[in-house]
Parts: structure tokens; C-alpha cells; sequence
């Protein structure tokens, strides 16, 4: 492609891409082990509020997948590195299965506030403490801003409904760092010495993969699996450098093409 | 003449005065909270003028005669047939159009709606509701309206926040927002700011928006929302005032004062 580097590095989005609830996609096992093959550096992102690295880290090992807890990049990651790079003692509003990845952060006497997804801390009194916290200068930090989720029993609400409550209350806006984000894509590059346009992402969200990492500035590609709708590939402009039936045919396509 | 279109020179040709109540009378806190200083005899005076008062809140965690027998209690001279809140006003717009809502509101509030028709909701009325806005009680909101052909949303009011005895808290305009940003759609706002509201006061005192002055502490509902009409709007300095809302970018108050006292004072002095 014109204006392009040589491939450096390959994203890889975990849940709707290699596997989806509990099966992993097939052939990805392989695709990724041909993948680690080529000389390409590879990272696998993804959008969670709940899950800390070791939680990913063990249910893809329970897939055979290979990999290791430091390539993976969360949006906890996210919010992690700009808690540290910021200095930031945060109010933590996430699950108390994400706190792991928070661990050794200084939380004493706050002054930011971090929200993920947490039911059990969206209360009336919590969400009043973190109101007054940002209307005294605290940053507002979320980790995405998803309107809602599928669960067992239905359709729940997402953290962005109470970011965007919040927002609008202390007339702010808060600071996203997960996928769409630019900077999610290229701090997830950054310990890897490669620059976008040496990357590509591979994902299973038209908006939230493919169009948040060409908008960084790197290619996209958008598999067939997981919460893919047919016509997912229109939704976004430029649409997406490949759209695929799954994983394994973007890793054959990489290698072929890109390398 | 320019003197008389300006604060406190347009008190002159005033003919109605409208008070907002939580933050302007009383701050809200435990039991029935205090009265704020020289307020009782602020309203004492306007009172006892020639002109017309009424009161214009959108207090949506009692019912209308509840909380204003609070405000008697307090030592107000102030009548239920004086006070325009948005739960009634609410009532009126869902028997017109034959909805049926969810409520998530105060319990305290419930009783204003034990007229409606309330079962096989096909819309949510979001009100103050406080500690009830728990996770669970908004993601049963957002299910019925996501269920929704075409999902309507009413709120009482849109603050976004208000002062407590032991703080500032999130009003109903914060989970307003939640709700329209999950469901993708626009609520529709009953109470203040909504000109509809403010017109139903005007209309009661038979006038017209500019012989009318609004006074309240919250600069965006209060004050904006009473210009937006054709009013003016005066803002006291007590209940959820900030001193950054003297330099809002796009709201401009026709006048700021300390309290309550101090707007009946410059009206009253301007028309002897």
C-alpha cells in the first residue's frame, strides 16, 4: 500500500475474534501460531471493564490458545498507564474483579475518578461522591462508554449511560481510554517501537476495531464471528482495508499480503 | 428608560413575581430543613404588595400539599393553589395522550399519580427519586424503554444538581442523561426549564411574560428558562448557587443578589 511501512505489529481483539463465549473460532489456535511465525510483533486488545489480564490470560489458555498475561492490552491497561503517567490517586468505580490490575496504585484521599462498570457501586451515595469529587476539579477517567451490554437475564446497562450522567452534571467531559480511542491503539503500540501505519488491528466491531484503528492510523480488519451484523463493514468511512469470514482467513491474508 | 428595562429598574412595571422554593425559601436537609434568613419575611412583603405571587418548583420527592405544609411549618405564608411542580403538571400530559408510565420516582411522590393507569407501562416518568436511583431501579427504566416501539421518556425537571445540608447531590437531569444516552433518544422535560411550565404560571396570573420576574438560584432552569419565556430572571446567591455561574457562558442572569431579602428589598423600594 502506498505510504505504508512494512508490517511491524498485528492487534488481535480477544472476544467476538478468537473465540466467542466459550469456543474458541476454529483454526485460530493454528492461524495465531503461523501468525507468531512471521516476524511480526502481536498484542491482543480488548474493551473490559470487569476482567483483569490474568482472568483473559486464563480463560485462553483454557482454549489452548498461546500467549502471555504481558501481551495482553486492556482498557483497565489503558486507564492504568494514565493514572500512573498522570499521577492520579483514583476513586476506583469498578468491579472488584478489575481491582488486580489496579494493584499498587495509590487510591488514598482521591483526586480522580475512574469508572468501569460496576453495578455495585453505581449507587445514589457513590455516584454523589464522585459528582462532588469531579465538580471540585477531579478528572473524570472512563474506561469505555458502551450505552449497554447483553446479559443472561437481558439487556443491562453499560458504564457510558452513568459517564454521560455524570458528565452532564459537572459540565465536563470525561477522558475514554478504551477502544475507539486513538490513544488506546497507540499506547498499546508503544511498548512494541512501532509507529500505525506498521500495524494492523483485527476485530470483530466495525466501530470500536476496525474504525477506532484506522482512524490511528493503521489498517483494519473486520472478521465475520462474534457480534458481526451483516453490513457491520458499511457502517464505518474508509470501510475496512478487509472484511473476512474469521480469524484465520485476516492471519492468511497478513501473510500473504502485508509482510 | 434604559434604567427601567435592566435589574432592579424593572421592577417598576412589574406585575407578577415568581419564586422558586428549594435554595431561594429553605435548604432541603434533615426533617424539614431551615428557612433561609429574612426569607418568611421576604415573602411576607411581596405578599402584602400589589403584586402577584407564585411559587414555581420542581420539588419531585413529595407531593404537592406535603411538601407545602413543610414549608408552613417553616413559618411560610404559602398556599398548595400557589405552587406549580412538575408531577401534576406531568399527570395532566399523560391522561391527555393516554400513556401509562413506569414510574421511578421518591415514594413520597407516588400518591400524585395513584389516578393513572399504571400497569402495561408504555413510558418511563423519571422524577428526583434519590437513593432509589440504584443501579437496578434504572436498568428496569432503561428495559422498558428499550422495549419500546417508540420509547418515550418524560423528566420532572432537568438539574443536575442541588444542595443538601451535608452536600451537593445529583439530580434527576444527571440519570435523565444516562437514560437518553443508553436508549438514544430525547427526553421530554416537564417542569422547569420547559416554557410549557413556566406559561401554565403566567397563565394563572393572567399575564404576559414581560410583566413577570422569576427569581431562583439555579442559573441554567431558573433564570435561563424564565428569559427563554420572555421573562426576567434574578438570581440569589444561597442554595445551589456557585460563584462560576456569575461568568456562565451562555446564561446571563438580568440581575445577581445575596438572598431573597435583598430582591423583595430593591422590587419593592423601585415601585414606591
Amino acid at each position: 500500500m502506498a505510504g505504508r511501512r512494512a508490517l511491524k505489529a498485528v492487534l488481535i481483539d480477544l472476544s467476538g475474534t478468537l473465540h466467542v463465549e466459550d469456543a474458541a473460532v476454529p483454526g485460530a489456535q493454528d492461524a495465531l501460531k503461523r501468525l507468531r511465525q512471521a516476524s511480526v510483533a502481536v498484542k491482543f486488545v480488548t474493551n473490559t471493564t470487569k476482567e483483569s489480564k490474568r482472568h483473559l490470560l486464563e480463560r485462553l489458555h483454557r482454549l489452548n490458545f498461546d500467549l502471555q498475561e504481558k501481551e495482553i492490552f486492556t482498557s483497565l491497561s489503558a486507564a492504568r498507564s494514565l493514572l500512573e503517567q498522570k499521577q492520579h490517586r483514583p476513586l476506583l468505580l469498578v468491579e472488584d474483579s478489575a481491582l488486580e490490575d489496579f494493584a499498587g496504585i495509590e487510591t488514598s484521599e482521591p483526586n480522580a475518578v475512574v469508572i468501569g462498570l460496576a453495578p455495585d457501586h453505581f449507587s445514589y451515595q457513590t455516584l454523589n461522591e464522585a459528582f462532588r469529587m469531579i465538580l471540585d476539579g477531579a478528572p473524570l477517567i472512563a474506561i469505555h462508554k458502551a450505552r449497554y451490554y447483553k446479559r443472561k437475564d437481558g439487556l443491562a446497562l453499560g458504564p457510558g449511560p452513568f459517564v454521560t450522567g455524570l458528565e452532564y452534571a459537572a459540565d465536563c467531559k470525561a477522558t475514554v481510554v478504551g477502544k475507539p480511542e486513538k490513544a488506546f491503539f497507540t499506547q498499546a503500540l508503544s511498548d512494541l517501537g512501532c509507529s500505525p501505519n506498521e500495524a494492523v488491528m483485527i476485530g470483530d466491531d466495525a466501530r470500536d476495531d476496525v474504525g477506532g484503528a484506522q482512524n490511528a492510523g493503521m489498517l483494519g480488519i473486520l472478521v465475520r464471528t462474534g457480534k458481526y451484523r451483516e453490513g457491520d463493514e458499511k457502517k464505518i468511512n474508509p470501510s475496512p482495508h478487509l472484511t473476512c469470514d474469521s480469524f484465520p482467513e485476516a492471519v492468511d491474508h497478513i501473510l500473504k499480503n502485508l509482510l | 428608560m434604559a434604567a427601567d428595562t435592566g435589574w432592579p429598574g424593572c421592577a417598576k412595571s412589574l406585575k407578577g413575581v415568581i419564586l422558586d422554593l428549594c435554595g431561594v425559601l429553605y435548604d432541603s436537609g434533615e426533617g424539614d430543613g431551615t428557612a433561609i434568613p429574612g426569607s418568611i419575611e421576604a415573602v411576607k412583603k411581596l405578599k402584602a404588595s400589589d403584586l402577584q405571587l407564585r411559587f414555581c418548583t420542581n420539588e419531585t420527592q413529595a407531593a404537592r400539599d406535603t411538601f407545602v405544609a413543610k414549608l408552613q411549618r417553616l413559618g411560610f405564608d404559602i398556599l398548595v393553589s400557589e405552587v406549580f411542580s412538575p408531577a401534576p403538571a406531568a399527570v395532566a400530559v399523560l391522561k391527555e395522550r393516554a400513556l401509562r408510565p413506569h414510574l421511578l420516582v421518591y415514594d413520597g411522590l407516588l400518591p400524585e399519580f395513584d389516578s393513572v393507569d399504571q400497569t402495561n407501562p408504555n413510558c418511563v416518568v423519571i422524577g428526583d427519586a434519590a437513593e432509589k436511583f440504584s443501579y437496578q431501579n434504572l436498568n428496569e427504566a432503561f428495559r422498558v424503554l428499550i422495549g419500546l416501539e417508540k420509547p418515550v421518556l418524560f423528566s420532572l425537571g432537568q438539574g443536575r444538581y442541588y444542595k443538601e445540608t451535608d452536600g451537593l447531590n445529583l439530580d434527576v437531569g444527571a440519570y435523565m442523561k444516562a437514560l437518553e444516552y443508553a436508549c438514544d433518544l430525547k427526553a421530554e422535560v416537564v417542569g422547569k426549564p420547559s416554557p410549557t411550565f413556566f406559561q401554565s404560571v403566567l397563565n394563572d396570573m393572567g399575564l404576559q411574560p414581560h410583566e413577570a420576574l422569576m427569581i431562583g438560584d439555579d442559573l441554567v432552569n431558573d433564570v435561563g428558562g424564565a428569559q427563554r419565556c420572555g421573562m426576567k430572571g434574578v438570581q440569589v446567591r444561597t442554595g445551589k448557587y456557585r460563584p462560576s455561574d456569575e461568568r456562565h457562558s451562555t446564561v446571563t442572569a438580568d440581575g445577581t443578589v445575596d438572598d431573597l431579602a435583598q430582591a423583595a428589598d430593591a422590587i419593592l423600594n423601585h415601585r414606591h
